[in-house]
């Protein structure tokens, strides 16, 4: 393929992205208000699987820790606006900058020792979120929630669905630059084979902390703007289902692929809101279903997307 | 209260290294880590409580058959789950952390949120030295799991299989040279540490019932266990089993029963910030 072509080809592609963006912008015009909250909680495990395929994905460090972390994003936020009267967005920041010092901290800690610690260490920093806001319950209120103040002066769905799509967007974005830069390059060379990368100059642990540091504050971000969103914050946000719903999004949308997550988000998402009918089987379900993927189609639905298409074109691929 | 804080330390810190025992086995043969090892400790004490209590079995027999159940189980799940993954860490840790979370759901579905209790192995209490009443239970929990750690480090320090066990763990692709079946050691051994689990569960099921997600908080204490020890050592799960448990219970008696899991997860950001290949590891991890 000559270099015009390539350059043809990729911008049809950002006109068909920018196309299909500007007709999901104008849907929940014509919805009701129950389906545009469901759009707006797609958005929210969109952010959320989104920046934890960044790390489990692109670099191959699994954290069990992203839901902590949107947790902690939304009670800094939370919290602040309620104690200390901040303005909600202004929590918001302080939420991410706060999930990112956490997931700094838990990084510099165990990142060096390599893939098992980060999972057994994260794990363990969920539980012990838990724990506290459970006991600091003058502060967090534990199980009852903390009910907080929204983001706009006035409540209206539409405007929280521009919100959420401002912040998946952006999250996207940063994701994808971050891939698409000569960090990414890091990221892949550091997954691919670690000794390789390092004996070629790549700093294995900085790669490894940039990515679980970025996921990080984009998991506080999202979980911030969804605490102000259903205006009480409860220790769900932060629980092992949390994380493993968006676990099961990501390996089922598309393990290491840019638009897997947000098609593991959609599908997961829509699908619980049908299932939710049947009582509380959906976790149990999506924990059958993940386990199937994982074990026999380890890139999920896009991965089987492929697949299909390299064998149906096979001269193309 | 001292002297009661470290009996109970003693007591569940037994448990916690025959617990660890078992993480400790699989990631020294076979680099896995088995992130659904609660849930075989929970499974094993709903078969206990099921046979000794719905069926009216025989106890010893009850706990005897919901291990080897736990054991079947496990070889089961390493064929059809963790096989697949060998070479990839990733895939390993997602698909355990998956059947945790599926397990538990299961748990909750069949038997509810309540917590179940198979009866006691023994009545009353025995007066300890003159200082204090301690339940006859607990002392049998405590003599039991001792009897199950023996049982295992002379099963693995004298037999022949331990001998291929302990090879297998120092130099895998050596172990193979001399012909030793690896996939088969890997499925047996994965079923060892869930059995290894279950005999965790069924022993201290009578002491504390099991919820569906009682076992988070146990398997996570095992992993600390195994970080504190070392990854891999089986020496190292019995020193900080031990230290855990004492950590555990003293912070619990003195500074704030709420917060008695923190103390172990303080142990666990200490030696990854001091030691992270733990007391008894390699220094390459």
């Amino acid at each position: 393929m000559s270099q015009g072509a390539s350059i043809l080809k990729s911008n049809r592609k950002n006109f068909l992205y920018g196309a299909g963006l500007a007709a999901f912008a104008v849907l929940p015009w014509m919805l009701g208000v129950y389906n545009q909250h469901v759009l707006i909680v797609c958005l929210f495990y969109t952010m959320m699987a989104a920046s934890w395929n960044l790390i489990a994905g692109y670099t191959g460090q699994i954290s069990f820790g992203h839901a902590a972390f949107a947790g902690i994003g939304a009670y800094v936020s939370g919290i602040l606006a309620v104690k200390a009267g901040l303005n909600p967005w202004v929590g918001v920041a302080a939420g991410t900058v706060a999930a990112a010092f956490f997931g700094l901290l838990v990084g510099l800690l165990c990142l060096r020792m390599g893939g098992i610690y980060l999972s057994l260490t994260t794990l363990g920093f969920s539980e012990i979120l838990h724990i506290i806001i459970n006991n600091e319950y003058e502060i967090t209120r534990g199980t009852m929630g903390l009910q907080v103040p929204g983001l706009t002066t006035s409540y209206s769905k539409i405007s929280y669905f521009y919100i959420f799509l401002v912040g998946a967007v952006i999250t996207l974005t940063i994701v994808y630059k971050l891939v698409h830069s000569n960090v990414g390059l890091n990221f892949r060379a550091v997954q691919n084979d670690e000794r390789a990368a390092s004996a070629l100059g790549v700093d294995v642990v900085r790669t490894r902390l940039l990515a679980f540091t970025v996921s990080s504050a984009l998991a506080g971000m999202a979980g911030a703007l969804f605490g102000h969103y259903m205006m009480l914050i409860t220790p769900h946000i932060p629980s092992l289902d949390q994380q493993f719903l968006v676990l099961s999004m990501t390996v089922i949308g598309g393990l290491g692929s840019f638009v897997g997550p947000v098609i593991g988000a959609f599908c997961l998402e829509i699908l619980s809101e049908y299932i939710r009918a049947w009582g509380e089987y959906h976790v149990l379900v999506f924990g059958l279903v993940a386990l199937v993927v994982a074990r026999f189609a380890p890139k999920g639905l896009v991965g089987i997307y492929k697949a299909w298409r390299g064998k149906k074109r096979p001269e193309t691929a | 209260m001292f002297a009661i804080a470290s009996m109970n330390g003693i007591v569940i810190g037994v448990i916690y290294a025959l617990s660890a025992l078992g993480v400790s086995l699989v990631v020294g043969i076979m680099n896995v880590v088995n992130f659904a090892h609660g849930e075989f400790y929970i499974l094993a004490g709903y078969f206990s409580y099921l046979f000794a209590t719905a069926l009216g079995m025989n106890l010893l027999a009850a706990m005897t058959l919901a291990v080897a159940i736990v054991f079947v189980f496990g070889l089961l799940v390493e064929y059809t789950l963790i096989r697949p993954t060998y070479g990839d860490d990733l895939y390993s840790l997602i698909l355990t952390f998956i059947l945790s979370i599926v397990l538990q759901n299961a748990y909750l579905l069949i038997f509810g949120p309540y917590p179940n209790k198979p009866p006691g192995w023994v009545r009353g209490a025995t007066d300890i030295f003159g200082l204090f009443m301690y339940g006859n239970q607990r002392l049998a929990a405590l003599v039991a799991g001792t009897c199950v750690i023996v049982f295992v480090f002379a099963m693995i320090k004298l037999t022949w299989f331990g001998r291929i066990i302990r090879a297998t763990s120092q130099d895998r692709g050596m172990a193979e040279l001399n012909g030793v079946n690896t996939t088969r050691l890997n499925m047996l051994s994965f079923g060892l540490g869930c059995a290894l689990a279950a005999a965790a569960g069924v022993i201290l099921a009578p002491v504390f019932p099991v919820t569906p997600t009682a076992g988070v908080p146990v398997a996570l204490t095992a992993f600390v266990v195994v970080v504190l020890g070392g990854m891999g050592s089986l020496r190292g799960c019995i020193v900080g089993g031990l230290t855990l448990g004492l950590v555990e219970n003293l912070g619990a008696a003195y500074l704030s029963t709420g917060y008695k899991h923190v103390f172990g997860f303080i142990i666990l950001i200490l030696v990854l910030a001091i030691r992270p290949s733990g007391l008894f590891g390699h220094k390459e991890a």
